[in-house]
């Protein structure tokens, strides 16, 4: 009689699991392609048409094993990454990663506001009505307890991401051209070529990332059981990070990079792509590049408000009121509002704070990923899921080529 | 010098201990204090008992008795009379303030949650060293860092105070006993006394292994009204990784309507496994009830209720329910049958206290009783309930026999569960 239940259910069962735990990973792949994001890859690819393309590859590869290891340690110990930072790292790192992620995350806000004015720019309307207009919209959307409804709604809308598609192909690539320079990678000796791959990899892996990843799988309660599917959810989500950066580089880098055209801003691309590609082409981009920023900004404030309350003890979350949760609604409505302001500044330094929101992400990133190597090799916390080796290698390798990476991107200027 | 010394545990620790000529001895690594807090106000269970010193390269447990705690001008001084290494009993009784409180989460009886412990108080008095509470405000986060008395400085001028907030060490449950030995259930037992529902949502907030630890500390009464309480995918972890038998023990206590619930969400094996495990009784219930489609009213009814028969006398149903001291959901609607389980009436408790002893319960029943079929829609519960006023409504198959009955909690439970994932989702 059970069995009967059971076996009916069985036939659904499989596709059904891989469907509930479908989301941590491909949520984070999305809100990886934010406002900052798509302006790299751009710009990427306007400077060195196809030429940088093969960074993709490598990024790739460090994505999925940094998402994998956030994954097993969520699953594992049920904690978040900042807990387990500050339980295992001691107060003064905590303090350091934490300013710093909350620092370099008002930076990526501004960024992404940043995008939501640009894009709406192209479509006429100006950044005075489009930011302020946004951000209201997103800080009610989020304490309003709709956030949930929101995620869905911006995960289905992340498919226009896909629209790039449609623009590279519009913009005629030359395939041929885009195989070899994968085949032989190529990179010119100088500060600004050595600048830009740094920003390609701290774009793409992001430290934030890292800890949103894990509270999601921490939320929806996945299993070590049901591991291939999860590491199937983090394979797609990566899979369409990278697919999205390289049809936007193919996009910039089959019409602006033959033209000589120099952008700055991702509004910039999707501007000079008209009379090159076609108005459609110009307003797809420009599309893409307002959803990526609204979901973007809408995940980037609250995510920061929960991790920093979460290390230093606060409580958080939407479903707590005001008065219990004062920290964290004061921290998440700061980021909001400091952001939104910054864009509407009439000559805002745009430029340097992205620039400068980079540096402390690529300063930040080496140390999230020391932590997290040393908790996921740590028995105590991990038991039998600690790393195999070969994990340890790539992760360790990463770490190194990271933060040689980042040191350098500290060093140039002065030596520039 | 005063007789009280009051000092923050961030200050003490990685401090050089002075010998009695004045030299340095070691550096003080942790302080271990004498069991773990149990809430019966004994000054002793506060006491600092040993102290972690680290001596050239070599880390042991001495008695802090020999050890005394002076503060000169904001500045502590620690000196120590003699070194007596401590048993390894008492070591194993204790609690680590470093290992096992800062930085990590207790339990905060008076706001029954967790939160995060930024540093430790402790005061130094004739009789010894003390824990007095717990810091948890931003004071403790600043001072870790080393900038509080900057920043303190900064707010007077600005005549702001700065907020700080401390639980006292009575109210305090530690979470995580990783390096000890003592018995889980002593350890929890301040725990123990929250109700079902603050325990259940502590243990949602909790890691794995902590959640683990502290229902399995759980009596099983208790274990099975706090696991009704949790999150289908926290109920799923524990009910996965708790022994089989005592998994079987928890869900034998609670109705079986709820049993249904979770093992529909288990996987196939594991709640075969599990019905095999229970007694015959209750698991037989529970499959009847997996039967069931999830949106079919026999999916969420409970088969625990009272029926008679209709000659019973009001006298007997009255010894019948003191004898089977029945939970206060079946007597929401108490049922009368035929002798082949056909629903003919019911009554509920004010019938029966109003009514003369030696009355039957045909005497006293409505008959004609609103019923609900087991196959019907769930739906088709709330707006019943709402209509006639009932607590609890019968159920019955086609052939009009008692299957079992709905009450009201658990469909309060869905519609509010329903009007939540439609607000959040």
């Amino acid at each position: 009689m059970l069995t009967g239940k059971f076996n009916r259910k069985k036939i659904f069962r499989q596709i059904a699991i891989f469907f509930a735990i479908l989301g941590p990973g491909i949520i984070t792949g999305s809100v990886d392609n934010d406002a900052g994001g798509i302006t790299t890859y751009s710009v990427a690819g306007a400077i060195y048409g196809y030429g940088l393309i093969w960074t993709l590859i490598p990024s790739f590869i460090v994505l999925l094993i940094v998402q994998e290891m956030n994954a097993r340690m969520g699953i594992v110990t049920g904690k978040g990454l900042s807990d387990l930072i500050r339980e295992n790292a001691g107060m003064k790192i905590t303090f350091f990663i934490f300013i710093g992620l909350l620092l370099s995350n008002i930076g990526n806000t501004t960024t992404e506001f940043a995008g939501v004015a640009g894009s709406m720019e192209i479509f006429g309307v100006t950044k005075y009505i489009s930011v302020p207009v946004v951000a209201v919209m997103v800080w009610f959307l989020v304490v309003k307890g709709t956030y949930k409804i929101a995620e869905r709604i911006f995960l289905i809308f992340s498919f226009s991401l896909l629209t790039y598609v449609v623009s590279a192909l519009m913009s005629k690539p030359q395939w041929e051209e885009i195989g070899s320079s994968i085949i032989h990678p190529q990179l010119e000796m100088n500060t600004q070529s050595f600048a830009m791959v740094i920003a390609l990899v701290g774009t793409t892996i992001a430290p934030w990332m890292q800890f949103y990843m894990q509270s999601s799988v921490i939320e929806k309660g996945l299993k070590m059981k049901n591991y291939k599917y999860t590491l199937l959810d983090i394979a797609v989500g990566c899979v369409a990070t990278i697919v999205v950066a390289f049809f936007i580089m193919i996009a910039c880098g089959s019409t602006l990079h033959p033209n000589g055209i120099q952008i700055n801003f991702a509004k910039d691309a999707a501007l000079a792509l008209k009379p090159l590609a076609g108005e459609l082409a110009s307003q797809v981009f420009a599309f893409g590049l307002f959803v990526a920023s609204v979901f973007s900004a809408t995940i980037l404030p609250l995510a920061t408000a929960f991790y920093v309350s979460e290390a230093f003890g606060f409580e958080a979350g939407i479903d707590k009121k005001w008065d219990e949760a004062k920290e964290f609604y004061i921290l998440y409505t700061g980021i909001l509002v400091i952001s939104a302001l910054i864009i509407l500044i009439p000559n805002a330094p745009l430029i340097k704070i992205s620039i400068w929101s980079q540096v402390l992400n690529g300063i930040l990133l080496p140390v999230v990923l020391v932590c997290m190597i040393l908790l996921i090799n740590n028995k105590k916390i991990m038991g039998t899921y600690v790393n195999k080796p070969l994990q340890n290698v790539i992760g360790w390798g990463t770490v190194i080529i990271l933060t040689g990476l980042s040191l350098m991107l500290l060093i140039m200027p002065l030596i520039s | 010098m005063t007789s009280l010394t009051t000092f923050y545990l961030s200050g003490i620790i990685g401090k050089e201990a002075f010998g009695a000529d004045g030299d340095a001895i070691g550096i003080i690594k942790d302080l271990l204090v004498n069991a773990v807090p149990s809430g019966q106000n004994d000054p002793n269970e506060q006491l600092v008992i040993g102290v972690r010193l680290k001596i050239k390269k070599d880390i042991r447990f001495y008695s802090f008795k020999s050890f005394i705690v002076t503060k000169a001008r904001e500045l502590l001084n620690v000196t120590c009379t003699s070194l007596v290494e401590l048993g390894s009993d008492e070591v194993n009784n204790g609690l680590l303030l470093v290992e096992n409180i800062l930085d990590k989460q207790i339990v905060d009886m008076n706001g029954r949650k967790l939160v995060r412990v930024n540093d430790v108080r402790l005061a130094t008095l004739p009789t010894g060293t003390f824990a007095i509470a717990v810091d948890i405000g931003i004071e403790g986060l600043l001072r870790r860092i080393g900038i509080s008395s900057f920043i303190k400085r900064i707010l007077t001028m600005f005549k702001i105070s700065m907020p700080s907030k401390f639980i006292l060490w009575d109210d305090v449950q530690a979470i995580d006993h990783s390096n000890l030995n003592i018995r889980l259930s002593k350890s929890y037992s301040k725990l123990h006394t929250l109700h079902p529902s603050d325990i259940a949502d502590i243990l949602e907030d909790m890691g794995k292994k902590s959640s683990m630890s502290v229902f399995s500390s759980l009596d099983e009464e208790k274990a099975a009204d706090v696991l009704e309480e949790l999150e289908p995918h926290i109920q799923i972890h524990i009910l996965e990784n708790l022994p089989v038998n005592k998994a079987a023990d928890v869900l034998e206590k609670m109705p079986a309507d709820e049993v249904a619930d979770i093992l529909d969400e288990l996987e196939d094996d594991k709640a075969e496994m599990l019905l095999k495990e229970m007694d015959i009784e209750s698991s037989q219930e529970v499959r009847d009830l997996l039967e069931y489609d999830d949106n079919l009213v026999g999916s969420i009814m409970t088969t625990d209720y009272m029926s008679f028969s209709a000659d019973t006398t009001v006298a007997e149903v009255l010894v019948e329910l003191r004898a089977k001291k029945p939970e206060s959901a079946e007597l929401y609607n108490m049922f009368v049958t035929e002798s082949n389980d056909e629903l003919i009436g019911t009554f509920n408790l004010r019938d029966l206290v109003v009514s003369e002893p030696f009355l039957s319960v045909s005497d006293i029943m409505k008959s004609e009783p609103v019923s609900l079929l087991d196959n019907q829609k769930v739906s088709a519960i709330a707006e019943m309930v709402s209509k006639y006023n009932l607590l609890a409504v019968p159920v019955v198959d086609f052939n009009n026999q008692l299957q079992g009955m709905v009450v009201v909690d658990d469909v309060v439970e869905d519609l509010i569960g329903e009007r939540r994932t439609r607000k959040r989702n």
